[in-house]
């Protein structure tokens, strides 16, 4: 294995910075795939920037771009996310 | 200005290179593995070169075919995106200029595709005239799978994301066509001398 | 920076007072930003290692060759230093003993969330049933070893050590990479309905993953995060 790959976990703190919600234990519905997956345990990588993937099946969950300003996001699939009085 | 970590060199700057250092980039030494999805391995017997679109006659090279085609060595800066740049590089691959003959086109822009599904665009002025190169060596040895092997599109001139490691193909527009980082939020073009590395900059 | 405790020859422990820290849940992680003089940055995110109970934030930081971020925090870093940090960070990782039972497979480096589950469990004194498993290269390589032994409470613990390199002398312990038959024989089994945490380098992670699945382990169970080769 030679893959600079980690995964959601690890990109946790740029989540949160990027949505001021904590993301890793929502789960992502795979446009690709139809399985679903927490975004904790989605395959990171970086690129140019960071690149979320599914798990199963490797398709493109999310970008993340770092200016020094702003953060640019592209989410792909469906998240759904706990809403507080459910938890 | 976050407070500086004492002690803390990053990765410093040798003055004597400083003038070959695009603004804002750092020199280093070793050669950072950047992907943007898992590593592809695909056996030489499967690969092909495919060149397709808005050009008079498609047309695709085996890895032996394309391994018999004449090849340049030359000795280049590479810089990323990511603020690293490396000097005096040095590969061995076929020139675009070569391929571009072959073909055909009228087209003013491209497509690079990856194995993997990764993609970048670029404009056809920016990779003729000796700007761009298919390497499948670097520094003598055969092109390591990280770093793109067998074969990776190197344009020197542009941010190393134009550069796309394992290419299989390009694909000729008649319009400009953002790819994977283009349309993620990083420069359409990607000049590290004006420093082009986000949308708008 | 509190304090510094050297853990093996390729692993420190950094204590850190983090002013207005909001406490963590054991399994998160925090992320640390160097910056040099020139400006040039590096990120990483670690591991938190202490319980929540405690008062420090323990990050416990294993040397990358060639890395960036952690020859700084292991050679360079001495007590009073200021790191700028975020966090915690993080929640699909994390566990409580309010949770129930779990079981924790850790490889190399990945024992760290690892063992602040364990360290909080300790701290609130709970039975609930913990079972680790810990892979390491060899004992000198093990990363709180000698804690790890002396863990309480002890009804509901249980602790097993496989080494992949070389064994002590005398060893009667597992001597290899874990495999379906070393997972069922520490158990629970996929019927106890625990948590499950694997944590270790991505090739690591895989590997047990598929083999709690195979085992007949809920996919919703386990938890996984992995290391990769990051530039340290």
């Amino acid at each position: 294995m030679t893959d600079d790959c980690l995964d959601g976990n690890g990109m946790a703190g740029l989540l949160a910075e990027a949505t001021g919600a904590e993301l890793t234990s929502a789960i992502r519905h795979c446009q690709s795939c139809g399985n679903e997956y927490a975004i904790g345990n989605h395959r990171a990588y970086r690129g140019a920037g960071v690149v979320l993937r599914c798990p199963g099946c490797a398709a493109l969950a999310a970008t993340i771009v770092e200016r020094d300003d702003e953060l640019l996001i592209a989410w792909h699939g469906v998240l759904r996310v706990p809403r507080p009085a459910a938890a | 200005m976050p407070p500086v970590s004492r002690g803390f060199l990053g990765r410093r700057r040798d003055a004597a290179d400083a003038a070959r250092l695009p603004p804002g980039q750092y020199l280093v030494e070793d050669f950072p593995v950047l992907t943007a999805g898992p590593t592809p391995h695909s056996p030489l017997d499967e690969w092909s070169l495919t060149i397709h679109g808005a050009v008079d006659e498609p047309k695709s090279w085996t890895w032996e075919e394309f391994r018999a085609l004449e090849t340049e060595t030359f000795t280049v800066d590479i810089h990323c995106v990511t603020k690293w740049s490396k000097l005096g590089t040095t590969w061995t691959g076929v020139p675009l200029d070569a391929l571009l003959e072959e073909i055909g086109t009228e087209a003013d822009y491209l497509t690079a595709w990856s194995d993997g599904g990764y993609t970048t665009n670029l404009a056809v002025e920016d990779v003729s005239d000796g700007r761009a190169w298919i390497v499948h060596t670097f520094e003598g040895e055969p092109l390591e799978v990280e770093h793109g092997g067998p074969a990776r599109l190197l344009v020197p001139a542009l941010y190393l994301w134009k550069s796309a490691k394992w290419v299989r193909g390009l694909s000729f527009t008649e319009e400009d066509e953002p790819g994977f980082w283009e349309a993620a939020g990083y420069h359409n073009h990607g000049d590290p001398w004006r420093e082009q590395r986000y949308w708008s900059d | 920076m509190r304090e510094t405790i050297e853990e093996t020859a390729h692993a420190r422990t950094l204590a850190l007072d983090v002013p207005g820290w909001p406490g963590h849940r054991a399994g998160q992680h925090l992320d640390v930003r160097l910056t040099a003089e020139d400006g040039y940055q590096a990120e990483r995110s670690y591991s938190i290692a202490s319980a929540p109970e405690l008062d420090a934030v323990e990050l416990t930081v294993e040397l990358v060759d060639d890395g960036e971020v952690s020859p700084y925090l292991i050679e360079e870093v001495i007590p009073g230093d200021v790191i700028e940090v975020r966090g915690p960070v993080g929640g699909h990782f994390t566990w409580s003993v309010d949770d129930g039972r779990v079981l924790l497979i850790g490889g190399g480096s990945g024992l760290v969330p690892l063992m602040a589950m364990l360290r909080h469990r300790a701290a609130r004194a709970s039975t609930v049933e913990a079972r680790l498993l810990a892979s390491a290269r060899s004992e000198p390589d093990a990363l709180y070893r000698r804690e790890i032994e002396t863990l309480r409470p002890q009804e509901g613990l249980a602790v097993d050590w496989t080494y992949t390199r070389a064994t002590p002398a005398g060893w009667k312990g597992f001597a290899r990479r874990v495999d379906a038959e070393m997972l069922a024989a520490v158990g629970p089994g996929p019927s106890a309905g625990a948590r499950v945490f694997v944590c270790g380098p991505t090739p690591f992670v895989e590997s047990v993953s598929d083999l709690l699945v195979d085992a007949g382990y809920d996919p919703a169970s386990i938890h996984a995060e992995r290391f990769g080769p990051t530039g340290g």
